[in-house]
């Protein structure tokens, strides 16, 4: 195929962008010739039957994966060859569509694990802890109470991850995320194995996340969920870009609509 | 988790017993065994803080015990440097040499780990067998001295050649090094480690950057086995390659496994029972070392985290036991 894909008009100055990424697993093309340009302060929605490719496009954009094609920017910034540890100073955070909480420690303990690059300590501190260090070592305790407080689990602050219900193994995942500070946080699957009570907690938490400036990525399969935060919604179908535009003009895409029943 | 007070009464506690053993056992035979506890106290909890911290499965640590031993002793053998000097020498080109090895392991996990690292221990040891111009190979390097006596203003000097001040200089070593890995491992320092061994993937994700810290993990724990082979060759006075043949290794890991990984008390309690129960058995003759083999597999089998898992588990029920006791005395 050498005709471009359709595309709908990037936004000005968007937070991150996506051009001609490509991926392939062996014969198998999980991700090919996407573009996506998201913009600043916005819940930007990626769905997809199974198997469109939408996590593979999530590996390749927190860089777990390295693309074959194409190139991104975030925020401006080239992000070729930057690896995962580093995208996350620059303000990308995700969570796991399979969970992959640190099981044995305590819930937070996970939290405070993830405050990696936010500690203000001179270095000769991490061997004689002085005042900075007893200061870092509060803040990030309070601030990591804050965050299990903001998804509902200050109550089980001491408990071991492993030991968390499904639902709050999630909420967790995302406190994690949220404690390196991202600009924009890409979660995957949140609402998998949540029940309706949870479900909407999680909405609205992530609504609250935009308000508060963030730019929030959602991998999904629960529709409803989608159509109820959206602002954008990317289509994926066999890795490709299928459309893109509000949820309302998504539900009434006739293309969307066969891709997804089938017909 | 201890409070810092309780952390404080501890390490009061451990220098008292390194200042009374010597005068305990006034004997050479026990506070040589003594120091060779130390020692091993060097070796495990620097291998802890490789293996059941960073979750790294070194199984090379012999060679850089090795290293420590041979780097130091030649230094003072054949360049005439002086022995703190030379110490410091083996420590850095352990820690470089367990740096070295990380940075080129660094893709290698678990099984593929261990086998490299392995792999990296024969290798050293092939060439302090073979290097014969430089380490004298099996002959072994002889009549290495102990380090130098410290003269302090106004008091008489502190030879080593006195056992009780050999175990004190090593002793005090092994309780400053513990104090260095746990003052790291209290740090965030601690925390990127254990994310580490828990999940690379999310630990990266957090923006923790696993090969840096892999790397600084093995240079620790390599340069404190470097310090203990220094300590080694001047305890002994005699260097032969085959006392860092790859099985040391595996004594060392036996050590960590039975006090119990991911805790640094623990693998200094299993330095110590496993350095002093070999002699405590050395009455039954032959049959010692199975009992000592025995002794390892039961407890592998029944209490895999250690005696620091056994630790955990009696606490509550002492606890209850002393309650039940004051009840009684009340009632």
């Amino acid at each position: 195929m050498t005709a471009l894909p359709e595309i709908a008009p990037a936004p000005p100055d968007p937070l991150f962008h996506a051009q001609g990424l490509r991926k392939r697993f062996g014969g198998v093309h999980a991700v090919r010739d996407l573009s996506l340009a998201v913009p600043r302060t916005a819940i930007f929605a990626i769905i997809g039957p199974n198997g469109a490719g939408k996590s593979t496009l999530l590996n390749l954009m927190s860089g777990l994966y390295a693309p074959d094609a194409g190139r991104m920017t975030f925020d401006g910034r080239d992000l070729s060859g930057v690896p995962a540890h580093r995208r996350a100073r620059l303000g990308l955070a995700r969570t796991f569509q399979k969970i992959r909480l640190f099981r044995r420690l305590s819930v937070l303990a996970n939290v405070v694990a993830a405050f990696h690059i936010h500690h203000a300590i001179p270095a000769w501190q991490y061997v004689f802890h002085g005042r900075a260090f007893a200061r870092d070592h509060a803040r990030a305790r309070e601030e990591a109470m804050k965050l299990l407080v903001f998804v509902g689990l200050e109550h089980r602050a001491s408990a071991l991850a492993a030991s968390l219900p499904y639902g709050e193994q999630r909420m967790l995942e995302l406190a994690r995320a949220l404690a390196t500070a991202p600009r924009l946080l890409l979660v995957d699957e949140p609402a998998a194995g949540l029940n309706g009570a949870e479900v909407e907690r999680l909405i609205e938490r992530i609504r609250l996340l935009r308000e508060r400036g963030m730019t929030v990525i959602v991998v999904e399969h629960n529709m409803d969920l989608v159509m109820e935060i959206a602002d954008r919604v990317l289509v994926m179908d066999y890795g490709q870009y299928l459309f893109e535009g509000t949820p309302s003009e998504v539900q009434a895409n006739p293309a969307v609509i066969a891709a997804y029943l089938g017909a | 988790m201890y409070s810092s007070s309780g952390r404080r009464a501890g390490y009061l506690i451990a220098a008292a017993a390194i200042a009374l053993l010597p005068l305990i056992f006034p004997d050479s035979y026990w506070r040589t065994n003594l120091t060779v506890c130390a020692l091993n106290v060097m070796l495990a909890i620097g291998l802890d803080f490789i293996l059941g911290y960073a979750g790294q499965l070194n199984l090379g640590h012999s060679a850089f015990y090795g290293i420590g031993a041979y780097a130091s002793t030649l230094l003072i053998t054949r360049l005439g440097v002086p022995f703190w000097i030379a110490f410091v020498c083996g420590i850095a080109l352990a820690g470089a040499a367990g740096m070295a090895l990380a940075m080129f392991a660094v893709r290698l996990r678990g099984h593929y780990l261990a086998i490299a690292s392995l792999a990296f221990a024969v290798i050293v040891h092939q060439v302090l067998l073979n290097w014969i111009s430089l380490t004298q190979g099996p002959l072994g390097i002889y009549g290495i001295r102990p380090p130098p006596p410290i003269a302090l203003p106004g008091l008489p000097a502190i030879s080593f050649v006195n056992t009780g001040n050999m175990f004190y200089l090593v002793a005090g070593f092994a309780l400053l090094s513990y104090l260095l890995l746990d003052q790291i491992l209290r740090s965030p320092i601690g925390e990127a480690l254990t994310a580490i061994r828990e999940d690379e993937v999310s630990a990266a994700s957090f923006g923790i950057n696993c090969t840096g810290w892999k790397v600084f993990a093995f240079g620790i724990g390599s340069a404190v086995a470097g310090a203990a082979g220094a300590f080694y060759a001047s305890l002994v006075g005699t260097l032969v390659p085959d006392a860092f043949i790859i099985t040391e290794s595996f004594t060392i890991l036996a050590m960590v496994i039975v006090g119990g990984m991911g805790t640094l008390l623990g693998p200094v309690c299993g330095a110590i029972l496993l350095t002093v129960l070999p002699e405590l058995l050395r009455g039954f003759g032959d049959l010692r070392l199975v009992l000592y083999g025995a002794a390892l597999t039961l407890v592998v089998l029944f209490m895999p985290g250690g005696m620091a898992q056994a630790a955990r588990l009696l606490r509550p029920r002492f606890a209850g036991l002393r309650a039940k006791v004051l009840h009684d005395r009340a009632a």
